[in-house]
């Protein structure tokens, strides 16, 4: 594997974004035609009455996924802190990193993030935010101890270089649309566990094809969650890479990071894809290759040093 | 035909607004830039006096050393657009390092916590500087690519766009290279 030129791979991506972010609510809307469709009686009006209660229930369904969306789009800054434990760094505590942070901002012209720090012993670092306002750089205590300077630089880039590409804020819309399908599955699995069958078969029927295609609707959205974030950790290296012309210092980085790269805390796999690693992608790999591929949100780390190294 | 005639027409003066708005952009981007490495400057100029205040009560003998940077922060608040201050920025910049070189000569100086401290914050500036100065030659290139390259090098001639200078260390290093004179 080469590296294509940095900008076409940032057109690319660019494309490759925006139709999965096309793709999310029409693969809501499909599944809302389809339910409608296989709950319709056998007869010969079957899709004109399935369109009909289609059209009907598109404003519903589209006013609920907004107001879900509005919701965690507000309110998703502090549900991740207290997900990771983090806390704001101030610049008295700790110049270094205030310093590193500051100085590449300036080399591209961006205005500064805000810096957290997440008290863990283990590596690890991420992005977060949607607007200028709620940008952060969040670095574990440990990264900030066990990384020399320029190595902790180019973690600090890689991290910038995902807000300025604004993937944090795609990744963050991906979140939450994943998040919809995952709570009407698991409100469905409830209803059924506990209504009990009770009110005649049509009901029960219901619920089972709402369940399936919940589940399907998860499977297809987590896939595309999962397209768009591994992408993404090329081009935060390559990224990293031009912004402190060290390459090498990123792979070095990389390595340290990956002994131990386990955030305690963090046992919520949405939260766990934002880090520069994800440790949890390697507990996936080993049950079936190809399955575990489809699943990781980042790259096998020893390919991303070894892109590196030949940078 | 006329209308075939009239949309080539629209469609070239669309082009024309674009390529002339993506200029004004990339001049205006460059002079941000500037402004980034200006408050760098200033904070500078400012911690100077108390770096030769410092520095004045062990360094009797080369005032030759202290005049200079005087001088050199003197011409440099006076000043005036990005050239010159470029080029102001550039002799400070030797000065200091004149003073740099000289230091050496002075334990009980570089050993003083004042001094110290001022040097830190003094290199932590210069740190940001050379940021702000990377940020400003990579918006220079952009400009300067747009200005030369067709076809936005048509509108660039019309409308008085030219090449601008990159921040080069080159020559304040050169001068840096030779400035050390040292009066025992």
């Amino acid at each position: 594997m080469k590296y294509i030129g940095l900008s076409r791979q940032i057109w690319n991506n660019n494309i490759k974004s925006v139709v999965l972010l096309i793709l999310f609510p029409i693969v809501i809307l499909g599944l809302v035609w389809l339910f409608v469709f296989l709950m319709q009686p056998l007869n010969d009006y079957r899709i004109e009455r399935a369109n009909q209660l289609f059209i009907m229930s598109v404003p519903w369904v589209v006013a609920g996924v907004g107001l879900w969306f509005v919701i965690a789009w507000f309110s998703h800054t502090g549900m991740i802190e207290r997900a990771t434990g983090s806390a704001p760094l101030s610049r008295k505590e700790n110049k270094r990193i205030y310093n590193l942070v500051e100085n590449l901002c300036i080399s591209v012209g961006m205005p500064m993030p805000k810096v957290n720090v997440i008290n863990d012993d283990s590596l690890n670092a991420f992005a977060s935010g949607i607007s200028t306002n709620t940008f952060t750089v969040s670095l574990s205590r440990g990264i900030i101890e066990k990384l020399n300077d320029e190595e902790l630089e180019s973690v600090i880039a890689h991290e910038l270089t995902h807000i300025r590409n604004r993937d944090v804020r795609l990744l963050i819309v991906s979140i939450i649309f994943v998040g919809i399908f995952a709570f009407l599955t698991e409100a469905l699995v409830r209803t059924v566990r506990f209504s009990g069958g009770g009110s005649g078969r049509k009901d029960g029927r219901a619920v089972a094809v709402a369940l399936m295609l919940a589940a399907v609707g998860y499977f297809l959205s987590s896939i595309f969650r999962f397209a768009i974030s591994r992408q993404r950790e090329y081009m935060a290296d390559a990224g990293s890479a031009t912004m402190t012309k060290n390459p090498l210092a990123l792979a070095s980085a990389l390595e340290k990071i990956s002994v131990d790269s386990q955030i305690e805390a963090v046992r919520r796999n949405d939260i766990a894809q934002m880090f520069i690693d994800n440790p949890q992608d390697k507990k996936v790999r080993p049950v079936s290759f190809s399955i575990g591929a489809l699943f990781m949100t980042h790259p096998p780390i020893e390919k991303r040093i070894a892109l590196l190294r030949q940078f | 035909m006329f209308y075939a005639l009239l949309i080539i027409i629209a469609v070239l003066a669309l082009l024309a607004v674009s390529l002339y708005n993506r200029l004004v952009r990339l001049r205006n981007n460059r002079e941000n830039a500037f402004a980034d490495i200006d408050v760098q400057l200033k904070q500078r100029l400012d911690l100077i006096p108390q770096l030769v205040e410092a520095v004045k009560a062990y360094m009797k003998h080369e005032s030759t050393v202290l005049t200079d940077i005087t001088k050199a922060r003197a011409s440099a608040i006076e000043a005036k657009g990005i050239d010159e201050k470029i080029a102001a920025d550039g002799k400070l910049s030797s000065a200091l390092q004149g003073l740099r070189v000289a230091v050496e000569a002075y334990p009980d100086l570089k050993a003083s916590t004042n001094f110290i401290q001022l040097q830190e914050e003094i290199s932590d500036i210069e740190n940001k500087l050379a940021a702000a100065r990377r940020f400003f030659n990579s918006a220079t290139k952009e400009l300067n690519n747009a200005v030369e390259t067709f076809p936005s090098n048509l509108l660039a001639g019309m409308f008085g766009f030219k090449r601008e200078t990159m921040y080069d260390l080159a020559e304040s290093r050169a001068q840096a290279e030779e400035t050390p004179k040292l009066n025992f």
